[in-house]
């Protein structure tokens, strides 16, 4: 009962903070009481998150890297928690309007992927799940910050400006932290499919989504890879960083898909 | 009467305004070259970053002749555009007359026909344009009331309406926008390339915020003077495109006529900078940096227009002030359309008609005070009806010679002459003395009648 009430907060918080990202992006004078408020709606949201995940895993019995129903909905709160750690340091507060609505997506979408006490593997499972969720939350930061730079790059080029001052970050300063998180990102990922290649090998078990899911994981590496390779050796950074960052992560996010699919529709592992 | 031939951001867009830019000695060329034809009589050139405008005044009042004189004026301007290497600048030419064109310059002057509306450099430029024209003796009665009174308009819009206030400058905003691309500026590279006004201010301000500060000029000796002024570092000119690869912020304002950074060679840079952004400030017109440089990845271009757009943007609710000012403008340029029309026949004869008559009533008024003191209401109105047919016959003359000569060159002359003879020009008209009289002498101009008096007595 505890646990429904946390989750219907959460959700209700990260609707709030949405709400309150878009109309400081979205009004024209800024609208300085969003801007304020915003992220600390957002925090709230993390709390109550926090909050539901551990009373829902406890009232399961189940650790939460452990369960699929979790997985997508501690990706989500990582990403907030590190956002919220982050959005001062690199200037990045209008990244949260990429990462609550994203964040209120995966919550809801956990919902509905398995139950909380259907636990999966064992401890190199947990292992496997818990870099891949981490890495998945930098880069669904990381992605929040190539959404911003493309808004933010096509507005001044076409010399609408005005709408942009002391509203988004500074372009370079997007850039900067879009590399970074990707920097971060890249080992976890890396240990993930290293970790996740050998348990396949482990249960060679061949299905189709099992195959899907190495193909969109490796996929996945290889763009983010690209990207972090173009940008040491040929100089890409801004635009075409940007839009490699957003292909990196829709691979990632497939890969997300696959194994929640999969796990709601009660495949073994 | 007055006419007013050119462009501005209205009507052109920087690409055309460039092709008729001018300097100083070229103004002065087209003004005496303008009011040695015979459809020209006044001239003075308002050259800007964002208008190239002439105002002239005809001779002839009829409107034959102020289309002479407008195409006099297109011609000089086309010419001018030739010069430079350019054409096809008529198509953009705007032309106001008479009343329409004293509004305009009011307008102008009042910063309201500006981009930005409320700038306050425009006022400044509108001077200088003016010192220039009585310095090459192109300006004569009409222009010199018009422009006195433009700058009088102008000073009461900025006194009395709000429409200056908070004003955002060019510099301010490039170096916001500066910020907007790079964040923190200390530490950043700044090329000053030339030195126009506005661009030693966006290199003050860059400096200011922490950039270090490169000038690359023509002139070695300005860039060593720049540099030393800023703290900065004097290149060479030959040094541009090393200089442009270090860089992060480019202000550019040189004279030149032809573009001075080509996509190609910002292309090579950016190879070189490994695609770090570049953000380039272009105030000159003619442009220095070609437009298609805006193309390229992580590079962005802000010409004159664009910034003075984003500045525009940024002023909102201005709209009530601006409101405010145009009513004033409107109000001042029917009193100038009020004394331009006393200048005409119509007005001298209206003028001389109530000087005639009020010193003949004066002087009546006062024998019907002293001596004549014992007469009747019939013989008043009888001495009243002899007032009005003496000043009837007195003026026939006069008055048919005034009308017959309306319209040529001769008719001018004699219209002044009458202005001066009676001395007509301390008897301002009825629209003028009764609109300002915040700041001429409230003179009642229409001197009532004795008929009228008397009823008024009783």
């Amino acid at each position: 009962m505890l646990a429904e009430l946390a989750f219907f907060a959460t959700v209700a918080a990260y609707a709030a903070a949405s709400g309150l990202f878009f109309t400081y992006l979205a009004r024209p004078d800024g609208s300085p009481r969003a801007a304020k408020a915003a992220p600390r709606v957002l925090a709230y949201a993390t709390i109550l998150h926090a909050g539901y995940v551990y009373l829902a895993s406890i009232l399961a019995n189940v650790c939460p890297v452990k369960s699929i129903h979790f997985v997508a909905s501690i990706a989500a709160l990582l990403a907030s928690a590190l956002y919220l750690v982050l959005r001062r340091r690199f200037s990045i507060d209008a990244v949260g309007a990429f990462v609550a609505p994203v964040a209120l997506t995966f919550v809801l979408g956990a919902r509905f992927v398995g139950r909380p006490d259907q636990p999966v593997g064992g401890g190199f499972l947990a292992l496997h799940v818990t870099v891949n969720v981490l890495g998945d939350a930098l880069f669904l930061l990381a992605s929040g910050a190539a959404v911003l730079y493309l808004v933010e790059e096509r507005r001044l080029k076409q010399k609408r400006a005005a709408s942009v001052f002391g509203r988004l970050p500074p372009l370079d300063a997007l850039d900067r932290v879009e590399h970074r998180l990707l920097l971060m990102g890249f080992p976890l990922l890396t240990l993930g499919i290293v970790t996740g290649a050998a348990w396949a090998h482990r249960i060679e078990n061949g299905s189709a989504a099992e195959g899907a899911r190495a193909l969109f994981a490796f996929g996945t590496w290889i763009v983010f890879a690209s990207v972090l390779v173009m940008r040491a050796a040929l100089g890409w950074r801004g635009r075409r960083a940007a839009y490699g960052t957003i292909a990196g992560f829709i691979f990632a996010v497939a890969v997300l898909v696959v194994y929640l699919v999969r796990g709601a529709s009660g495949g073994s592992t | 009467m007055i006419v007013v031939v050119g462009l501005s951001h209205r009507e052109a867009p920087l690409h055309v305004r460039e092709r008729l830019a001018v300097d100083g000695e070229a103004v002065e060329a087209l003004l005496r070259e303008l009011v040695a034809s015979s459809e020209v009589s006044e001239a003075l050139c308002i050259s800007t970053c964002n208008r190239i405008e002439v105002y002239a005044a005809s001779n002839s009042k009829t409107q034959a002749d102020t289309a002479k004189a407008a195409r006099r004026v297109e011609k000089a301007l086309d010419d001018l555009a030739r010069k430079n290497g350019a054409s096809g600048v008529v198509p953009y030419l705007k032309t106001y007359v008479e009343g329409e064109a004293v509004r305009h310059i009011f307008r102008v002057a009042s910063s309201l026909d500006s981009l930005v509306v409320g700038e306050p450099q425009i006022l400044g430029q509108v001077k200088s344009a003016y010192e220039t024209a009585k310095t090459v003796g192109s300006v004569g009665q009409f222009l010199e009331r018009a422009m006195s009174r433009a700058l009088h308009v102008a000073k009461r819009v900025r006194t009395e309406t709000a429409i200056g206030e908070g004003q955002v400058s060019i510099a301010s905003v490039a170096v916001d926008l500066a910020r907007q691309i790079f964040g923190d500026l200390a530490g950043r590279s700044a090329l000053l390339l030339g030195a126009g006004e506005m661009a030693e201010g966006a290199a003050k301000l860059l400096v200011k915020a922490g950039a270090k500060l490169e000038v690359v000029n023509r002139s070695p000796e300005r860039a060593a003077i720049l540099a030393r002024e800023y703290d900065g570092v004097a290149r060479a000119w030959e040094e541009l495109e090393s200089a442009l690869v270090s860089a992060d912020v480019v202000v550019a304002s040189t004279a030149a006529k032809h573009f001075v950074l080509t996509r190609a060679m910002t292309a090579k840079a950016m190879k070189a900078r490994r695609g770090r952004s570049l953000f380039f400030i272009d105030i000159a017109v003619p442009r220095d940096v070609e437009p298609q440089v805006n193309e390229l990845d992580n590079v962005y271009v802000y010409d004159i227009d664009n910034l003075s757009n984003v500045v525009a943007d940024s002023m909102r609710g201005r709209k009530a002030e601006a409101d405010r000012a145009e009513s004033l403008v409107e109000h001042e340029a029917n009193n100038f359309e009020g004394w331009a029309e006393s200048r005409g026949a119509a007005g001298t004869i209206a003028a001389l008609r109530t000087k005639v008559r009020s010193s003949l009533v004066g002087e009546l008024e006062k024998s019907l005070a002293g001596r004549l003191r014992h007469l009747g209401d019939a013989d008043k109105k009888a001495m009243n009806a002899m007032i009005e047919a003496a000043v009837n016959k007195l003026l026939h003359v006069p008055i048919s010679r005034i009308k017959a000569s309306a319209g040529e060159p001769n008719g001018e002359r004699l219209v002044e002459a009458i202005r001066q003879l009676f001395d007509l020009s301390e008897f301002p008209s009825e629209v003028e003395a009764a609109g300002d009289a915040s700041s001429e002498p409230a003179e009642a101009s229409s001197v009532p009648t004795l008929a009228q008096r008397e009823t008024a007595r009783r």
